[in-house]
């Protein structure tokens, strides 16, 4: 064999197996062509269905859609009527705010004269409560007179009581030197002499109680009349007491009451001074000293 | 049994070494060829038709 030959089988043999390699990797590496053209004919298929599906979606989506715009456009012309009558609304709520405006600067208008007018009638009523206290500061000054007067009148009336006591003494001395000497007279066979009236009598003071004189009419009238009450205050010094009863229960001036406590005689009390529901009197026929609380009657 | 070798007279055994080697390559492009067909009948069921 020649070498050549030896060098071509060597050749041809490494070829050979070189060859063989290739083609068994290339066979081995070769996957299922068929298998994977069904499948990608099932993945065609599923594509397809899957595009027709999208289709009739985009269909139905359409569908929708326009049926969703013919919807919106209908509230759109909708929302419009309605901005419509909005704004003839708001016209209107303008309108009705100018004349709001009008009327409340009218009211301001009105409201400013009626403070000033406030402030007038402040200004009157300021000067009234000033006329208001001098009244009272007036009142009070003629009460302290009043008061005062009355002080000088109760003494006064003292002072008269007691004139009135003294001359009851003297009309009581004079009896008894009238007795004696109408006795010591008798005995020698004459007559007293009246005495003459130096002094004239004056219609305004009367004696309270004269032994000699009959019961003024005011006596009867109280013992007419029957009226009750109690000695509210006793001025002892000055022989005087006050009662709880006026004229508005009918007491008048010379009227006499009968002070009692229980069942004894106190004194009388003579009224010089009647107040509508109170009234004041000189003590006669001091018997006990009178006390506030004293029963008062006219009648026994 | 080269022409010179036997022009000299000297001779050379017989080598099959060669003949194992052409031998291991037609085991081979066999076998090789086997296996293509064993492939194609597997994967398409045909061997020298194109598959459907």
């Amino acid at each position: 064999m020649s070498t050549l030959t030896k060098v071509l089988v060597v050749l041809l043999t490494v070829f050979s197996i070189f060859l063989c390699g290739i083609v068994v990797t290339y066979v081995a590496n070769t996957h299922d062509v068929r298998e994977r053209a069904k499948t990608l004919e099932q993945n065609l298929q599923r594509t397809r269905a899957r595009q027709d599906a999208a289709i009739a979606s985009e269909e139905e989506q359409k569908k929708q859609l326009a049926d969703t715009k013919a919807s919106l456009g209908k509230q759109v012309d909708d929302l419009k009527l309605l901005q419509g009558q909005l704004d003839a609304q708001i016209d209107g709520l303008k309108r009705e705010n100018t004349q709001l405006v009008q009327k409340l600067t009218d009211m301001a208008a009105v409201v400013q004269t009626a403070n000033e007018t406030l402030a007038k009638m402040r200004d009157q009523v300021a000067v009234a409560e000033q006329e208001v206290t001098n009244l009272r500061a007036d009142q009070a000054n003629r009460s302290k007179e009043l008061e005062e007067t009355t002080q000088a009148l109760m003494e006064r009336t003292a002072v008269i009581a007691d004139l009135q006591r003294k001359s009851r003494q003297l009309i009581e001395e004079k009896q008894g030197l009238e007795t004696q000497l109408n006795q010591v007279l008798q005995q020698y066979g004459k007559a007293p002499a009246r005495p003459r009236i130096v002094t004239p009598q004056r219609a305004i003071v009367q004696p309270v109680q004269q032994t000699q004189t009959p019961a003024p009419v005011a006596q009867t009238a109280t013992k007419d009349i029957g009226l009750n009450g109690r000695v509210t205050q006793v001025d002892m010094k000055n022989h005087v007491a006050a009662i709880s009863i006026g004229s508005a229960a009918g007491v008048r001036e010379q009227m006499k009451f009968h002070v009692i406590r229980g069942d004894r005689f106190i004194c009388d009390v003579l009224i010089f001074d009647v107040d509508a529901d109170k009234a004041v009197g000189v003590l006669d026929l001091v018997q006990t000293e009178p006390q506030a609380g004293d029963l008062v009657a006219t009648n026994l | 049994m080269s022409p010179i070798a036997q022009t000299r007279g000297k001779i050379s055994p017989p080598s099959n070494l060669y003949t194992v080697i052409l031998a291991v390559a037609f085991g081979v492009v066999l076998a090789t060829a086997a296996y293509v067909t064993f492939a194609c009948y597997t994967q398409y069921q045909t061997i020298f038709t194109m598959p459907r």
